[in-house]
């Protein structure tokens, strides 16, 4: 076999692309929430019998006191406090779906009025006025168009009160 | 009584964004070459490896198997280990319980991660399972962008500190021939000059995507007589998990919430009879994705007092030269081969010890170094080194 002679290296690349078609369950507790959304516009979940916080998300079992977390089932509610945001500058991956999201596509941690965090979107998406984005309601999409869990909610809405 | 364990060979590749001249099982090789060649040790004398990586960055789930005959584990026991951003930390643990339970006298942890074959953020779609929602969160760096929020708010630290460890972290960088980035920053204002990705986190402010990757031997305290005079000694290991969601993965303004690496300190200090971590321990190498979670881990890991991580970087306190020197090797916003990233950390903190980290070896004599490793939601695994024990 020869000897390469070649002064400038030659790399040698395999494209490798294959989409994966997955189907997941969202079993008894998380099915739950689901349907709720779907239904009734309703966010739900579960109480810990221990400790008595609100599990966010549902769950079979407690992480924190390690014991069942049963069955009983509470409303949550869909107002909320924006405890924090942030927004995107240049555009990023949706780590859920691989998807490009547009700028600034603006997140929160929101204290709902029960006692449950949860992060979702921001309607406003002006950067200059988040700040001032303090009380919110949820804004659910329309009947036929959900049923897909917490996503059912399409952002969080400024309120007055 | 478990075996005492210590490392004996360390070994890394040069870290570079793009790797094109080897492949994944070549790079990895040259790593363990290296290890092996530190511990003047035939791969034959291995007997057991340890690989650790994040697969589906690359996208082979299996990668282990492709390089058996890389990394010495052909015909020998061979364990993958993921826990998501502790990956490699969690490898050595592996590895540290395998010989202390008198099980193999001599293993290999390698750690490796070839992020240019694959689009690592859009592999981070792997991490979380699709039933919870879609869309809540930014990876990894929006994560952090709440925790500077937090930290901001909490504790009064202005942009210019985070830039302040940027500027540390490229100085040890500069020094260090294995770092990806090294920079030759100079001012603060060059760091703040650098443009936003996720409000309030800058292009500076985050960790790179590096290729690289970062072997250990570790051997029983019976193989060590036989193979180094310089062994350095794994004293303690600890591993913390979290939930996934709470208020805040990484700062929480609640101040509810508890933190994975504070547990985890408390119990590797308790055990080790640790009472002023500064003045026991001698440097540390910690896993901080970004400069801004840098002075956060300077609590939770008690070098300081609550909100005042930020002081420690305005007094240079953890510089090379300084009273407690933090990621001489310019650390995790320098160099991010994630699945050997705590690899490399235990691995800088070792070299410390023995005394061998050249350019980048810190002032202070190093008799005890820390190693820490963070991802997931917020889970944590310490090693605490030592030159005897």
């Amino acid at each position: 076999m020869t000897q390469e002679t070649s002064q400038k290296p030659e790399y040698i690349f395999v494209n490798y692309s294959v989409p994966r078609i997955h189907r997941w369950s969202t079993g008894r507790y998380m099915g739950k929430v689901y349907k709720e959304a779907r239904d009734n516009k309703r966010l739900v979940t579960n109480r810990c019998p221990k400790c008595g916080e609100l599990m966010w998300h549902p769950e079979p079992m407690c992480g924190r006191c390690k014991v069942d977390a049963g069955d009983d089932w509470v409303e949550m509610s869909d107002t909320g406090t924006v405890l924090q945001y942030t927004y995107l500058v240049v555009p990023m991956w949706d780590p859920h779906r691989g998807e490009r999201w547009a700028n600034p596509h603006p997140l929160a941690t929101i204290l709902l009025d029960n006692g449950c965090y949860i992060y979702h979107f921001l309607e406003e998406r002006d950067s200059e006025k988040l700040a001032s984005v303090k009380r919110v309601k949820a804004v659910w999409k329309e009947d036929g168009e959900r049923g897909n869990g917490i996503n059912d909610i399409l952002y969080f809405r400024a309120i007055e009160e | 009584m478990a075996n005492r364990v210590a490392i004996v060979g360390i070994g890394q590749t040069h870290h570079k964004s793009k790797r094109p001249d080897v492949s994944q099982p070549e790079m990895g090789n040259e790593a363990v070459r290296a290890a092996l060649a530190d511990a003047d040790m035939p791969m034959r004398d291995v007997e057991a490896v340890v690989s650790t990586n994040m697969e589906t960055f690359e996208g082979v789930f299996l990668p282990d198997h492709w390089m058996a005959s890389q990394t010495g584990a052909y015909m020998k026991p061979g364990f993958k280990v993921n826990t998501g951003g502790t990956t490699g930390a969690s490898g050595v643990e592996e590895a540290f319980n395998l010989v202390a339970a008198g099980l193999f006298d001599v293993v290999l942890v390698l750690g490796f991660e070839k992020q240019d074959q694959g689009d690592t953020t859009a592999a981070i779609t792997t991490c979380a399972t699709p039933v919870w929602g879609g869309g809540f969160a930014t990876g990894a760096i929006g994560e952090f962008a709440k925790q500077a929020l937090t930290y901001m708010e909490n504790s009064g630290a202005k942009e210019e500190h985070a830039a302040m460890v940027r500027l540390k972290a490229d100085r040890g960088a500069c020094r260090n021939p294995h770092a990806h980035l090294r920079l030759g920053l100079n001012t603060v204002e060059e760091v703040l000059k650098s443009g936003y990705l996720v409000w309030p986190i800058r292009l500076l402010d985050f960790c790179p995507q590096s290729c690289g990757a970062c072997a250990l031997v570790l051997a029983s305290e019976q193989a060590v007589k036989k193979i180094t005079k310089k062994p350095v000694w794994i004293a303690d290991m600890v591993t913390v998990h979290q939930l996934p969601f709470r208020a805040g993965i990484f700062g929480d303004l609640t101040g509810k919430d508890h933190y994975s690496q504070e547990i985890a300190a408390e119990k590797l200090y308790k055990r080790n009879g640790i009472t002023n971590v500064i003045r026991d321990i001698d440097m540390a190498e910690i896993y901080e994705p970004s400069n801004w979670e840098e002075m956060n881990l300077y609590e939770h890991l008690r070098f300081c007092e609550k909100n005042e991580g930020w002081k420690m970087v305005e007094k240079n306190m953890t510089t090379i030269e300084g009273e407690f020197p933090v990621n001489p090797s310019g650390g995790v916003i320098a160099t991010n081969p994630i699945g050997a990233t705590p690899v490399i950390r235990i691995a800088e903190a070792a070299l410390q010890v023995r005394g061998d980290a050249g350019e980048h070896q810190v002032t202070r004599d190093v008799k005890t170094a820390l190693a820490t490793a963070l991802g997931g939601s917020n889970w944590s695994v310490l090693t605490l080194l030592k030159r005897s024990l």
